[in-house]
């Protein structure tokens, strides 16, 4: 276990039965880091963050993340990672039967705490992602943009060790693409949350500094 | 049109299973009183040429459990009519014991033939008579109809269940989206379930006080105006207080299995 690293590849192999989207790729990315993935349609970003995951196991290599082997990983071990894991998707993936602030506190019932505690962290989630006079409506009653902020607010309800958002801003105006943007950045700078952003293109707005990925013929390499 | 897609698929096999089980406790209570009444009314006559005690009629076969003497001072008095009375003191002595004899089960008729050989094998023993045809007949047919109502209520049950499962696998298909996004989120499998589970136990108990409904209204209501007097006479055997608590029961134990056959069984 190298403990120094969030996630750690080597001579990873990622594939679809027998087509393969990821050969022999080989990175690391360590605690506090924020990093951007870039690359062509269809090049292999969502399948890398779904094996982060652990939504598809490594055909070859190795990789670990958060300190546990996820080829052949046990569905309790999975279990366990992945409540420490913020997810963010380009289709939002919200539950619609539930309310915005049920679904914002998902992480936290999963995880067993207090109706109380739900309550308050609710309240202040939705303050940050400013959706609070929206906490009691559905899912479908809301705006691409403020469905997309929900889903920020719920991966970020239990402090993830990790962040993994697949094309957060996608289709988002500027007001909600930097909402986004700054929420990111601020738990990554304060929490020393790590990061890893999927997108097509890096935000302007940026000032930190971060790690830039590209995923393209079937390899993983960083831009310098 | 949604809500009765969504539950009454659930509630009604639910429910079919129930009012089977329901008729079943029903119909066993009628047959235990029945059996009993057929037990009860059921005897042997024995004549014998000297007197006989319970413990004597064991002693040749296990199975009698009464034996009473039948009074025969009247009868003599009836053959001495026109007879001195000194005469029918020496009809007295000249008569045989006569005895009823119960038995501690309801038998079929080739175990009644062997009980009766076993009493004709004693010496004492002159004489023994069975009146049992017409009971072992409508004893059987009953045995019959307890069967072929076991077989159809078993095979009803059986069909409803699939019906169950099938109701199921739709709720799952309905509510596969949110039980995926939870699943990401690591949620246990009893978590992401618990939807259908919730879903399945509020239909369960709507199922249970229905079919309870439905066995109150024949005892309170139907039973009175059948004017079938086995039924009036009976109507505490319809629906018992604790009937309610067997049914909540097996309907919770129904949706439990159910949920797991479901969850369990394609994981996909
Ligand atoms: N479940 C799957 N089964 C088989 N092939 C798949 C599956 N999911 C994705 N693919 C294929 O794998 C390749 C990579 O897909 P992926 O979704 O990772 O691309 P992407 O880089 O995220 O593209 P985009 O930018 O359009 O989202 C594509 O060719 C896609 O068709
Ligand atoms: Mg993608």
């Amino acid at each position: 276990m190298s403990s120094n690293f969030v996630i750690n590849a080597r001579n990873l192999t990622l594939s679809y039965g027998d087509k393969e989207i990821i050969r022999d790729a080989s990175f690391s990315v360590k605690k506090g880091e924020f990093v951007f993935i870039t690359g062509p349609s269809g090049s292999g970003k969502s399948t890398l963050l779904k094996s982060l995951y652990g939504q598809i196991e490594p055909t070859e290599g190795s990789l670990i993340v958060g300190g546990l082997e996820m080829g052949g990983i046990s569905n309790g071990k999975l279990q366990e990672l992945r409540t420490h894991l913020g997810i963010i998707f380009q289709d939002y993936k919200l539950i619609n039967e539930w309310t915005v602030k049920k679904n914002v506190v998902l992480p936290l019932m999963i995880a067993g705490y207090s109706i109380d505690v739900q309550e308050t962290q609710a309240e202040r989630l939705l303050k940050h992602v400013r959706l609070s006079e929206h906490k009691e409506r559905y899912p479908l009653e809301l705006s691409g943009g403020e469905q997309q902020r929900v889903g920020v607010a719920r991966a970020l309800a239990k402090n993830p060790f990790l962040i993994l958002a697949d094309e957060p801003t996608g289709n988002l105006d500027e007001y909600s693409s930097n909402v986004i943007w700054d929420l990111m950045e601020n738990a990554c700078e304060q929490l020393k949350t790590t990061v890893l952003v999927v997108t097509h293109k890096i935000p302007s707005i940026f000032s930190n500094p971060y790690r830039h990925f590209i995923i393209e013929s079937k390899g993983v390499y960083e831009v310098r | 049109m949604k809500f009765v897609k969504y539950h009454l698929t659930f509630i009604l096999p639910m429910m079919a299973i129930l009012l089977g089980i329901e008729f079943f406790l029903v119909f066993d209570r009628a047959t235990d009183s029945y059996r009993t009444q057929l037990q009860e009314g059921y005897s042997m006559f024995v004549v014998a040429k000297k007197p006989l005690e319970l413990k004597d009629f064991k002693r040749l076969n296990s199975h009698i459990s009464q034996s009473e003497e039948v009074d025969k001072e009247a009868l003599a008095i009836q053959i001495s009519k026109g007879v001195n009375q000194t005469n029918s003191k020496e009809i007295l002595k000249a008569l045989p014991y006569f005895y009823n004899v119960k038995l501690d089960s309801y038998m079929s008729s080739s175990e009644l033939r062997s009980i009766k050989e076993d009493l004709e094998e004693s010496d004492t023993i002159r004489r023994v008579e069975t009146f049992g045809s017409s009971y072992t007949d409508s004893y059987k047919l009953f045995n019959f109809i307890q069967f072929t109502l076991k077989v159809f209520l078993g095979f009803m049950g059986l069909i409803s269940f699939f019906l169950i499962i099938k109701q199921m696998e739709i709720w799952k298909y309905l509510h596969r989206e949110r039980m995926q996004v939870m699943e990401i989120f690591g949620a246990s499998l009893m978590l992401r379930s618990g939807v259908l589970f919730k879903t399945a136990v509020i239909d369960a108990i709507i199922a249970t006080f229905v079919t309870s409904g439905v066995f109150l209204a024949l005892k309170y209501y139907w039973a009175q105006e059948s004017r079938i007097d086995i039924l009036i006479q009976k109507q505490n055997l319809l629906f018992q207080s604790t009937d309610f608590l067997i049914l909540l029961g097996i309907s919770l134990f129904i949706v439990i299995i159910s949920v797991y056959f479901v969850v369990f069984s394609n994981k996909d």
